[in-house]
């Protein structure tokens, strides 16, 4: 599990990343104390820090220095201030990337994640998934069960994804909506019941006619 | 000046002269002087007097001619007084005067300037400050998933949006202006800006189609669209077009953005299906605080975006076109200039 170390000096943002940030499975440990900063991240030894910029006494800057004396973890800079020169500052001084609040949270997530990958050097991303006798070959974009297989478009693989990632829950379709769009595949609605009823044919096909199962009003689930 | 006009001025000074040339006459006249004497007398006097008039009347003009002539080459104009030579005591005076007069038009103007300039610093200050408690609500937001924090979301983006344009007027008036050209990839901007606008363009159930933005990867790079501006202005500018077209909206909206190649240039279009604009009214619509009759019909109108649009993309060198049909679609097009023709800046 990665550690990450959230230096904000904002109690409600702080607390609010803090169950954000452990909600998507990270380990969080949140600085109240801004002075002994970097003693503390030394401490902690986390894989990647959030730090604001405008904190009280010291800003980010300088301790951004302090801990790079030390330390080479990523540090990931998330502020207010969103203009060139300061952005400029914070990447020369050795910050990994520069977010300005008020963030989209998926994209925070997002460069969390790709800082994380860049820094730990493995994980590319998952080649295949698998839920419920269902295996996607997300890199070939094929379907398969019991040894029948079938070509899935973009869009329905990430139908899949969405769905897969949450085996037993139901999903809206406003929530499906959303995570395709957070994928750049910016469709509407009807759209999106069309690539449904295709998707549904192709699970017939290989045998999972009643793969992904519609809750009236409320989404779907497999 | 003309001798009418120095004749006007000297007016006072004609008639004495008038005056005292006939008490004179009428004195010599009466004491007995021959008539033909009188008439000698007058016939030098008079043309004397006059050609003493047309010299000084040619002098003053030359000078002012001159004058007139150094204030024409003069850049800074209100440094007039400071670059002329005074002829005389009395033109000496006159620029001492001009010189306070000027000094005091540029206090006026510097306290002018050091007033705005507080003012903008401020309201970049405030926007700052404003953005930490609207990340706090849209944290909250999110942590606590229900329906009202899906109707807080969309209002929540909307404040933003008020908040960043005010960010980028303030901005766009500034001196010192703060951008960086770079070379930049323009589906990364479209991106940024669309990610921004999510909420709003979800839940008016857009669809969003993109053209000539497809990112190739890293072997066929060389396809990818590349801009040189400033990924942090554009993004603002196409989420000003985003956030017109969401609100000129019809039934099953659509917004198509494409991107071309325009010789050297880029060319990006955005597209909506949307009620258009009146002809008589296009040519106005980059103006400052035109809301036009679409704007009077749907209310919450500023009249500002499309305004700071044209302002950031004028720094930026890019040129704005728009092209509507009434009821049909609106289509604002941006054309970033080739890396040869970015001037310095």
């Amino acid at each position: 599990m990665y550690r990450i170390i959230i230096i904000e000096d904002d109690p409600d943002i702080r607390e609010e990343l803090h169950i954000l940030l452990t909600n998507e499975g990270y380990q969080v440990v949140a600085l109240t104390d801004f002075q002994e900063a970097d003693r503390q991240v030394e401490h902690y030894q986390p894989d990647l820090i959030l730090l604001d910029l405008g904190l009280p006494g010291r800003d980010g800057f300088a301790l951004c220095k302090d801990i790079r004396r030390k330390s080479r973890v990523p540090i990931i800079f998330v502020t207010c201030r969103d203009n060139s020169i300061d952005e400029l500052k914070a990447l020369s001084l050795g910050g990994d990337d520069y977010v300005t609040k008020p963030y989209n949270i998926p994209v925070l997530i997002a460069r969390i994640k790709a800082v994380l990958r860049r820094s730990t050097g493995g994980g590319s991303q998952e080649d295949s998934m698998e839920a419920n006798g269902l295996r996607l070959d997300l890199p070939r974009g094929i379907l398969e069960h019991n040894g029948k297989s079938c070509e899935a478009t973009k869009n329905e693989m990430k139908i899949l994804c969405c769905l897969m990632h949450r085996p037993g829950e139901i999903v809206s379709r406003t929530d499906l909506i959303e995570y395709l769009w957070d994928n750049q595949i910016y469709i509407d609605d009807n759209t999106l019941s069309v690539n449904m009823t295709r998707l549904r044919s192709k699970l017939t096909e290989i045998g999972l006619g009643d793969y992904i199962t519609t809750r009236r009003g409320m989404g779907y689930k497999i | 000046m003309k001798p009418i006009e120095f004749m006007r001025d000297r007016l006072g000074q004609i008639f004495i002269y008038i005056f005292l040339v006939a008490v004179l006459s009428m004195f010599l006249y009466l004491t007995g002087t021959a008539l033909g004497v009188l008439i000698l007398i007058l016939s030098v006097w008079i043309p004397g007097a006059v050609v003493v008039m047309f010299l000084k009347y040619r002098k003053e003009n030359l000078r002012l001619k001159e004058l007139e002539s150094i204030m024409e080459g003069l850049d800074k104009k209100y440094l007039f007084a400071e670059c002329v030579q005074p002829a005389n005591v009395y033109e000496g005076r006159m620029f001492q005067l001009m010189r306070r007069s000027g000094k005091g038009m540029i206090e006026a103007v510097s306290n002018a300037q050091k007033e705005q300039k507080e003012y903008r610093e401020y309201i970049e200050d405030w926007v700052h400050e404003i953005k930490a408690p609207i990340t706090a609500t849209q944290l909250i937001c999110n942590n606590n998933k229900s329906e009202l924090s899906r109707k807080l979301l969309p209002q929540l983006a909307q404040i933003e949006g008020h908040v960043e344009r005010a960010l980028y007027y303030a901005r766009a008036g500034s001196v010192e202006k703060d951008f960086m050209i770079r070379k930049t990839l323009l589906s990364g901007i479209v991106k940024d800006a669309i990610t921004r606008h999510q909420t709003l363009l979800i839940q008016n159930g857009v669809k969003l189609e993109t053209f000539g933005l497809e990112t190739s990867g890293l072997d066929t790079s060389k396809n990818d669209v590349m801009v040189y501006t400033d990924g942090k202005w554009v993004t603002f500018m196409i989420g000003q077009l985003l956030s017109n077209a969401i609100r000129y909206r019809v039934e099953n909206p659509v917004i198509r953005i494409e991107a071309h190649n325009y010789r050297k240039q880029v060319r990006l279009c955005i597209t909506d299906n949307g009620i258009g604009i009146p002809a008589n009214e296009l040519p106005r619509i980059f103006e400052r605080g035109f809301t036009g009759s679409n704007g009077r019909k749907r209310g919450g109108s500023t009249g500002m975006g499309l305004y700071i649009c044209r302002k950031l993309a004028d720094f930026l060198q890019i040129t704005m076109d728009a092209e509507t049909v009434q009821n049909e679609y609106t289509s604002i097009s941006m054309i970033f200039p080739a890396k040869e023709n970015l001037t310095k800046m």
